[in-house]
């Protein structure tokens, strides 16, 4: 029972993060309908980005999201204005070989900066734990930034329905074409939905800093993820992207105990592919062909 | 004279031209890079059927490429079946494994066909990892040993040299080419094309779009699973992250794409641009070569500096021309060519 | 004409002090095992300044493999028929390795290779392959041999990434605790990267093991350790194989990693030759501590070229004398030898350290030892 509930607690915990990831993607993609193949260097340059906050200025990681947010948007910004906007109309594999080519950029470039060593943050905390009682613990780290993330998740549902900004992006998702004809404008909606999933995904970065490990090529592992946290969710939905990141999160923890921990992620593509199979349009997402 | 003809006549000087170079060029480093450039425009090229004629954009391909390669590998290091009758195992397997692909991505299609192509191929690559008792997991297969070629008792080839490599690469990528050649002047071409532009309108011509989208992916499994054979019995060593890899699918669909998707050049264009080109960059010939001429003094702050960091920096040179490519020539190298062909064209009206 | 030149060529290549020895280096320079590769090209570029100093001058033909088998054997193609070097130092990686070494046979070209663990690719029969560091079943041996040394354990539980080296080296630990009566309990890979080991874990402690064998190549086992405490996995000893549980950032996590137990194939604390030396210039030179791969890196280097040179450059007189000689440097006593099925295989001595008040300690074997090993593991604060 201690092991059940010790994956139940870690799954939940870690999904959390994973969620922060996929809203970050969905956003792009419910906006843009571009895949974003580069979304775990964004990921990547947040946590190098926390990195150097902590080495040169001593800022804790979890209160440097505070200055990670708003640059990674502002870079986020950068790229759809830059780049991704060319290809809005283009064929999808052009969009996709274009952030797997912004993606090598980034993380070479990374690379040649901070060459490509593993970097380690660490904080007082970053090993602590709280006692839950049944044998069972609980990383502090981790419970911090599974608040710090239901906060963000919790302003950007406001900021989605309540800002008039946050209801022309949703209108954007909706239909493009349609939205451009009520006046809404597209393309700075395209460059905020942008900022926003890069800001949300160089936050997931920091916030896992202090738990995890950094290097330049980092970015992989979770590019995979967010898609199937997507997917799972529904593409473009950000109900979905939390709840699909928290039941990823369960799943790998679940199945490394009870299958195995080398089959996790096997179990993980598998219900991806269901999911796509049986209800192509994602846990919550509507229907949309 | 007719242009068709004389297309023919230039295409048959180049392969005689092909045909000769092992007897002229004795630098193994050179047949080498030949024989890797056979391998690109084998894969570039039976991508080129599936996803630049048929237009369903795999991003899956490794699997391909690792059956075919863990196949022949496979029954040669256990059974000790020589690769040229393991490669027929292999290409039996790959029948299966792309009819059961196309079976679940066929039904979805752009991003989420991406998406399950992605995930297909990353779930036999975590196979290959944990099914251990069958593929040797994570460590690989090993096997360097290849048996002699014989027909009828007599030893053709012991494959001491790359010469043999060289012609089989050869003749693969005439087979590629060619199949892809007829393919395209054939009705199941025309059929590809327009699932490729319009799927609905082709659906409402009567076509059959699940069974030529089939029947692309089998044409462009079987050919890239030979190429993965290929690969295998050459470098002698396969392991799940260099077969099955997601940056295989990447690099086989890139070849297509910065050469030109849908055309019978593209996929040569692009290999002749990318395998050269990050060579030239991996091995610091360009810093040579700039010595060489004069242009560069090794001892310079410049010559040290691109001494130092343009080996490492060549992935990020590569991440620059990709990007570039989509930005400036969305339709590869052949679709440019083409543009300032008719450019020029027009110019002289 | 062409063999006049050839002659000339050779002549030329023969007399030592006027020209300098080309030596080729294949190392991941760049790609997901850069990290690692790194190290090899820094204890290198530290080689070359010391042979320097010592009257040896180098060519070095660097070349990238971006930890790619058909790239590395490009690399060899163009080092052993274009640049036509006398030797190669490297590839880092096992697969990397396997695709070049039967090229260097068949060139002839003396290929050393400094830190790849994967034991076939010396067992082979190859006569123009030499390697530097102990390949992957000794770290199994060297670590359970410390812990039965230590204590009495009676079961075990593995957790090992699923890489090439961690399936290798916990495949040749399990064979080899079933010789010892050791039962294995548990046994677990994950795949590199993963952020969250706890359920692993936990499922680990609810069987109680006396050891946990764990294999991480990189920084890993700094996750392992930190979600081992959180959990409260709380074997005998926590025994750690990989470069992961030997670095400087790991036993700088002092809260996880004191006592912890790993195997290592260099520190610059042991009694060789020059190692305290190469430990500190390292640091002052590249700022950060040298890991192991450094260590045989240079040494691979500095052997390979002192070598080359005594051979006048030439090809064939350099491997005979690889198989030949014997040195005494940084990595201890090397010699290339033939025994247990390898061949030109450097017996090389493992050292088993222990973190103890935050510094690796060296514990076994006895002549080396620094400190006295701690055992049981204590109980998590």
């Amino acid at each position: 029972m201690a092991v059940f509930m010790q994956s139940l607690i870690s799954g939940i915990l870690i999904g959390g993060v994973y969620a922060l990831i996929g809203i970050g993607l969905t956003l792009i993609f419910g906006v843009m309908r571009v895949i974003n193949f580069a979304h775990g260097d964004i990921l990547m340059v947040g946590m190098y980005l926390t990195y150097i906050i902590f080495t040169m200025l001593g800022i804790d990681p979890f209160v440097s999201v505070l200055i990670t947010f708003p640059l990674m948007f502002l870079f986020g910004g950068f790229l759809q204005k830059v780049f991704i906007n060319r290809v809005l109309n283009a064929l999808a594999q052009n969009q996709i070989l274009l952030t797997i080519g912004l993606g090598l950029i980034m993380s070479n470039t990374v690379m040649l900066i901070f060459t490509s060593d593993y970097k380690i943050l660490t904080t007082s905390y970053s090993s602590s734990t709280i006692q839950v009682g049944g044998g069972v613990s609980v990383s502090t780290p981790l419970l911090i930034s599974f608040l710090i993330t239901s906060a963000i998740t919790a302003a950007l549902y406001w900021f989605l329905l309540k800002t008039d900004t946050g209801q022309a992006i949703r209108a954007t998702a909706q239909d493009r074409d349609a939205a451009q004809l009520m006046g809404i404008n597209v393309k700075r909606m395209s460059i905020i939905a942008f900022g926003l999933g890069a800001a949300l995904a160089g936050t997931a970065g920091a916030l896992i800093s202090p738990t995890y490990y950094i290097f330049p090529q980092v970015g992989g592992v979770f590019t995979l993820k967010a898609f199937v946290i997507t997917v799972l969710g529904g593409m473009g939905s950000v109900v979905g992207a939390t709840l699909g990141g928290i039941l990823i999160g369960v799943t790998e923890s679940m199945s490394a105990v009870y299958v195995s921990s080398g089959w996790k992620d096997v179990i993980v593509f598998v219900l991806f592919l269901l999911v796509l199979l049986f209800k192509p349009s994602g846990l919550m997402g509507k229907s949309r062909t | 004279m007719d242009k068709t003809i004389l297309k023919a006549i230039a295409i048959l000087a180049v392969l005689g031209g092909l045909l000769a170079i092992p007897r002229f060029v004795d630098s193994p480093y050179a047949l080498h890079m030949m024989i890797l450039l056979f391998m690109s425009v084998m894969m570039g090229q039976s991508w080129n059927i599936l996803g630049g004629y048929a237009g369903q954009h795999s991003v899956g391909h490794a699997a391909y490429f690792g059956v075919g390669a863990y196949t022949t590998m496979m029954l040669m290091h256990t059974k000790q079946i020589a690769p040229w009758i393991g490669v027929w195992a292999g290409i039996a397997l790959v029948v299966v494994v792309a009819l059961i692909i196309g079976s679940i991505c066929f039904r979805l299609r752009g991003p989420y066909f991406v998406l399950a192509s992605i995930a297909v191929a990353e779930i036999l690559r975590l196979s290959a990892i944990n099914l251990t008792t069958l593929t040797n997991g994570a460590e690989g297969i090993l096997a360097t040993e290849l048996p002699p070629f014989k027909v009828g008792g007599a030893i053709i080839t012991d494959f001491a040299t790359k010469v043999p490599f060289y012609y089989i690469g050869l003749f693969l990528v005439v087979l590629t080419v060619g199949v892809t050649y007829l393919v395209q002047h054939s009705k199941l071409g025309y059929f590809f094309q327009a699932i490729r532009e319009d799927q609905d309108a082709a659906h409402s011509l009567g076509i059959s779009i699940s069974l030529y989208k089939n029947i692309a992916l089998v044409l462009s499994a079987v050919l890239t699973s030979l190429a993965g054979s290929f690969y295998g019995i050459y470098v002698g060593f396969v392991d799940p992250p260099t077969v099955l890899g997601l940056d295989v699918s990447v690099q086989i669909m890139l070849i297509c794409i910065i050469g030109g998707m849908g055309t019978l050049w593209g996929p040569v264009l692009g290999s002749l641009v990318l395998v050269p080109l990050s060579e030239a960059l991996r091995s610091n010939m360009i810093t040579e070569a700039l010595v060489k001429i004069g242009l560069v003094s090794p001892e310079s702050k410049i010559g040290i500096f691109l001494k130092e960091n343009l080996s490492h920096a060549h992935v990020l040179l590569y991440g620059i021309l990709v990007v570039v490519v989509i930005l400036f020539m969305p339709d590869g190298l052949m679709g440019f060519i083409k543009k300032l062909a008719k450019r020029r064209k027009q110019e002289a009206v | 004409m062409r063999k006049h030149l050839l002659a000339l060529g050779a002549s030329l290549a023969l007399s030592p002090c006027l020209l300098a020895q080309k030596i080729g280096v294949i190392n991941s320079m760049s790609g997901p095992e850069a990290p690692i590769g790194e190290n090899i090209t820094n204890g290198i570029k530290l080689a070359e300044e010391d042979l320097k100093k010592k009257g040896i001058n180098l060519q070095l033909v660097w070349e990238d493999d971006t930890g790619k088998p058909q790239i590395s054997m490009s690399a060899m193609e163009k080092l052993a028929t274009r640049d036509n070097v006398v030797g190669v130092v490297g590839p880092y990686t096992s697969a990397c390795s396997n695709a070049v070494a039967k090229l260097a046979e068949k060139y002839k070209v003396s290929l050393l290779i400094p830190a790849a663990a994967k034991e076939e690719i010396t067992r082979q029969g190859l006569k123009h392959v030499f390697r530097m560091n102990a390949p992957a079943d000794k770290y199994a041996s060297s670590l359970i041999d410390a812990a039965l040394s230590l204590g009495k354990p009676k079961t075990i539980a593995f957790v090992y990434e699923n890489t090439d080296f961690g399936t290798s080296t916990s495949k040749t630990a399990k064979d080899y605790v079933a010789t010892k009566g050791i039962q294995v309990v548990s046994d677990v890979s994950y795949p590199k990267g993963s952020a969250d080991y706890r359920s692993t874990l936990a499922q680990i402690k609810s069987k109680n093991p006396d050891l946990v064998f764990m294999v991480s190549y990189v920084a890993d086992a700094i996750l392992l350790m930190r979600q081992s405490k959180e959990v409260g996995l709380q074997p005998q000893a926590f025994l750690g194989a990989g470069a992961g549980f030997t670095t400087t950032e790991f036993a700088k996590e002092r809260a996880i990693s004191e006592s912890v137990i790993s195997c290592t194939q260099w520190t610059d604390d042991v009694s060789w030759p020059g190692a305290k030396d190469f430990g500190t210039r390292y640091k002052a030179k590249f700022g950060k501590e040298p890991t192991y791969h450094a260590a045989c890196a240079y040494a691979s280097m500095v052997i390979m070229a002192e070598t080359a040179r005594n051979a006048g450059g030439d090809r064939a007189k350099t491997r005979d004398a690889l198989k030949a000689g014997q040195w005494n440097g940084v990595m201890g006593e090397v010699k290339f030898a033939d025994y247990e099925g390898f061949t030109n295989q450097n017996n090389h001595q493992m050292l088993v350290q222990q973190i103890i008040s935050g510094n690796y300690e060296t514990i076994l074997p006895t002549k080396f030892a620094t400190k006295k090993a701690v055992y049981p593991f204590p109980k998590w604060k």
